[in-house]
């Protein structure tokens, strides 16, 4: 038997590329995250709409039991798109996100920049889109768990209590666009609140922008709108035009009399912004100075 | 010999930290090296010699004279602190000079200073730059200057060779050892113990906010008893040559080397046994190619004195 | 080989960076010197996989340095300057986690990051958040997240800046038994030559985009006449006076020492016995060589 001896030891693994690399990333933001108790407030509190839709669907469903509840008026509450449209485009689930955003979501790349671990991450063979996609995957967590879980939960749901597929072959596009317009809220505020994230090392301050530009853009369109009854001028507000946006992939009339493929097309051009701004702020690291 | 600073039973804390307990000492013209553990409490005595904090307890005089809001006194002293706080925004040359107008000299005297300070320290040609283009090395040069411009008769200085290319170190050593030949003094605090050493021997060391020893590093180890002298040889024969040790009183120990051509003696007595080395070796039958004292320098000396 | 590169041009626009340099290296610890401005980061980026040389090729760890850039980086260990963390996290979490993007698999990763915090000193305090950690902790810990992964290629960049002489001790002995472990090569960037020269066996200089010296350091820094460092005590003066009427020369350095010029035909015995005679013991006797910095100084041209 041989005596282990102190002393530098080598491993004996090897080490190899992983299929994802941008994993660990993501898993570890995830991690840290859920963590800090203000994150998991806001976090479990963004769940409540999806939680009173849902009893919204059971009790338009037992309609009948709750008869008595009505007392006339016949379709208070009817699952349709319009429905789900509500559900997305709420002025309270937006603005969940953008509290998620801001005091989860600041910190992400800030951080690493206060800290100075970028150097850390950048030898190793990590390029940095896999950095990248791995900080935005840890939003990308969060925001779908609000947005395309819910409504995927509420079509198994609306066709469990109704007890019958009659609902899908009405609108068989909905789903569709439940995960369309998840996807495209994920995206556009998962570049959102990375790109301010990226821009100082200061989180508090990252977490003050983030809150400014949401805020402050309906503020202006609201302003602009009200002194002159331009509807383009509501295209203004980035929530105004996810909302616009949300109505017409759900088939709804938008709100303002404006097509809501412009919203579209601001809110693209505005996520093109934030990943042209991230990548270029991140490109400035360098590993050995 | 003029003594430059006093200190009497000087104490210093910070609500309940210990800062600096019960500190004795005088420092007189020439070069001091300044070292200590992190936390031991140099920052708190540079601190406390450049008035820069009030005493707890004790006093501590400059020049004879109390530090403490003595502004005359302090046109006397450079300071050149560890951290690096400076104005992003000036030129190191606006820097200077106002840091010269500062200290009273009319605007034709802060420029020739500046000047000359800017040459020795080799920042000329950056002078008009702004010190946010400036490298690590090119600020600590500036500080340097900065504490150097104004000539004065006592310099303190914290890490004064941190960040600086070993070209640049060796020129501030010079500089450094000029002062002490101009009658300067200066204190220098340092955790690079191979600096001091090639400034000075002499050393003040603190632990745990007290001196542990004052003065020359060599008188210093002597004193150390409970650690006798160690002596490496390196010969053809080394075995030979110990065996005219063994009967030897003041030799404790002896360890031969795995390459079979040195050995290590340990001796407390180091008058004795050189006398005796010097007069076998005298008679030729050795062919000796080193002898060191490997523990008879500020590392050693540091590491005896601070273990527990 | 660790390390065979020839000719590396590299330029940052009008900047010459690296005007054709060419390094062979093998295991063990290299230290790498030059003034600032030298070439010396860019040449790192080329070694180390983060740049591709415009001109001029190689291999480092038997993997091409132009078109094999991430299987370099794979193996390569880095060990910043300043100080880097991650909020939140402790010192098996931290290691692990960057085991882990080295790629390690993810157990494999938290087995190592214990192994490692204990080599490294830090095993009492590695379930502490390192926010909570001292100076020296953190350049531990540092250390810890560069060999993880058992890298083949080591970098340390100023290993020992703002550590206590405790600290700087105790990393230099962690280096130096790393450098003797098989099958790992160190690269180590210091201005604290005295460090270079505790835990390097070779050198690189390096000095406007050039090699400036390259080899060995006991080899580079032989002087090729016998001349002899001595600490005497006793009466100098006589002792002096006898070795020149040997015809010997003699010098005093400020700092005590007697320096002697030994010639071809003397024995150093003849050294002793003039010491015996004149009542002189002699107390330290070193075959003189050049300093590092000297050596260093002179290879850069200045002074």
């Amino acid at each position: 038997m041989t005596i282990r001896e102190k002393g530098y030891s080598h491993w004996d693994g090897c080490l190899s590329a992983r299929p994802r690399p941008w994993w660990p990333i993501t898993r570890m933001g995830i991690g840290l995250m859920l963590k800090k108790k203000p994150f998991r407030f806001f976090y479990y509190g963004g769940f409540i709409p999806a939680l009173a839709f849902l009893i919204g669907i059971y009790i338009s469903e037992r309609i009948e039991d709750f008869r008595y509840l009505t007392r006339g008026s016949q379709k208070i509450l009817e699952v349709n798109p319009a429905y789900f449209k509500a559900y997305f485009t709420s002025d309270f689930l937006l603005f969940m996100l953008v509290v998620l955003l801001a005091v989860g979501g600041a910190g992400l790349i800030s951080e690493d920049l206060a800290s100075n671990s970028l150097q850390l991450y950048f030898s190793r063979p990590l390029k940095k889109r896999d950095y990248l996609f791995g900080k935005a995957a840890v939003l990308a967590f969060f925001i779908l768990t609000l947005t395309l879980i819910p409504g995927l939960f509420f079509v198994v749901f609306k066709l469990l209590f109704s007890g019958s597929f009659n609902f899908l072959s009405a609108f068989p596009w909905l789903p569709l666009s439940i995960i369309g317009y998840s996807g495209l809220a994920t995206v556009f505020f998962s570049l959102y609140g990375l790109c301010f994230s990226s821009l100082s090392k200061n989180r508090r301050y990252v977490s003050l922008l983030i809150f400014a530009l949401y805020l402050l853009s309906d503020l202006l369109a609201s302003i602009f709108y009200d002194n002159s009854k331009n509807p383009v001028l509501t295209l203004l507000s980035l929530k105004i035009n996810l909302q616009q946006v949300g109505a017409g992939i759900f088939k709804q009339k938008p709100p303002f009399p404006v097509p809501w493929l412009w919203s579209l097309f601001v809110l693209i051009v505005l996520a093109s912004a934030f990943l042209f701004f991230l990548r270029r702020k991140v490109r400035g690291v360098e590993v050995v100075k | 010999m003029t003594t430059v600073i006093e200190t009497v039973k000087l104490s210093k804390w910070y609500g309940s930290v210990l800062g600096l307990s019960d500190v004795s000492l005088k420092i007189e013209p020439g070069i001091v090296g300044l070292l200590g553990p992190n936390g031991a409490g140099k920052s708190t005595f540079l601190k406390l010699v450049t008035g820069l904090l009030k005493p707890s307890l004790g006093s501590v005089s400059v020049f004879g004279e109390k530090i403490i809001g003595n502004y005359r006194l302090f046109a006397r002293i450079g300071f050149c602190p560890e951290q690096d706080s400076f104005y992003d925004e000036m030129t190191g040359w606006e820097f200077l000079t106002g840091l010269m107008r500062l200290h009273g000299y009319s605007a034709a005297e802060s420029r020739r200073r500046a000047t000359h300070a800017l040459e020795t320290v080799e920042l000329t040609k950056d002078r008009d730059r702004m010190i946010r283009a400036y490298s690590r090395g090119m600020r600590q040069r500036l500080k340097f200057a900065q504490a150097i411009a104004h000539d004065p008769d006592l310099m303190i200085m914290d890490e004064p060779l941190s960040g600086l290319d070993p070209l640049t170190k060796r020129k501030l050593i010079r500089l450094i050892k000029n002062f002490k030949a101009e009658g300067k003094t200066v204190v220098v605090s340092s955790h690079i113990l191979p600096e001091i050493e090639a400034l000075t021997q002499t050393i003040i060391l603190i632990h745990q906010g007290k001196v542990f020893a004052q003065g020359d590093i060599h008188v210093i180890r002597d004193l150390i008893e409970s650690h006798p002298h160690l002596i490496s040889i390196k010969c053809d024969d080394p075995r030979r040559l110990a065996s005219h040790f063994l009967r030897a009183p003041d030799v404790l120990k002896i360890h031969f080397g795995s390459d079979g051509r040195s050995l290590l003696l340990e001796t407390n007595n180091r008058d004795q046994f050189f006398g005796r080395l010097t007069a076998v070796l005298a008679e030729g039958r050795f062919a000796v190619e080193e002898i060191t004292s490997p523990d008879d320098n500020l590392q050693a000396v540091f590491d005896y004195l601070i273990e527990k | 080989m660790m390390i065979e590169v020839r000719d590396l041009h590299f330029s940052y626009g009008r900047i010459r960076a690296l005007e054709g340099v060419s390094l062979s290296l093998n295991e063990g610890a290299v230290g790498l010197l030059g003034p600032n401005g030298a070439g010396k980061s860019t040449l790192l980026r080329i070694l180390l996989g983060f740049l591709a040389p415009q001109k001029g090729e190689g291999r480092v760890l038997d993997y091409d340095i132009r078109r094999e850039q991430a299987e370099i980086r794979r193996s390569v260990g880095y060990m910043p300057e300043d100080d880097c963390w991650i909020a939140g996290l402790d010192a098996v979490r931290f290691v692990a986690y960057f085991g882990e993007l080295s790629g390690m698999p993810r157990r494999e990763a938290i087995k190592r990051a214990h192994d490692v915090l204990f080599y490294v000193g830090l095993g009492e305090a590695r379930y502490r958040m390192i926010e909570t950690y001292s100076i020296g902790m953190k350049q531990r810990l540092k250390l810890a997240q560069a060999i993880v992964h058992d890298p083949r290629l080591l970098f340390l960049d100023e290993p020992t800046s703002n550590l206590d002489p405790q600290g700087r001790k105790e990393i230099l002995e962690l280096i130096k038994d790393i450098s003797s472990a098989k099958n790992i090569q160190v690269l180590i960037s210091s201005h604290i030559l005295p460090d270079i020269e505790a835990v390097c066996s070779a050198v690189v200089i390096l000095n406007q985009g050039r090699l400036a010296a390259e080899g060995n350091i006991q080899s580079l820094r032989e002087l090729r006449f016998r001349l002899y460092e001595t600490k005497i005590k006793g009466d100098g003066g006589v002792f002096r006076n006898r070795l020149e009427e040997n015809g010997w020369r003699v010098e005093e350095t400020e700092d005590g020492l007697t320096k002697i010029f030994l010639p071809e035909e003397a024995n150093i015995v003849d050294l002793f016995r003039a010491a015996a005679e004149t009542g002189v013991q002699i107390r330290h006797l070193v075959r003189s060589r050049t300093s590092l910095e000297d050596l260093f100084a002179r290879t850069v041209g200045v002074d």
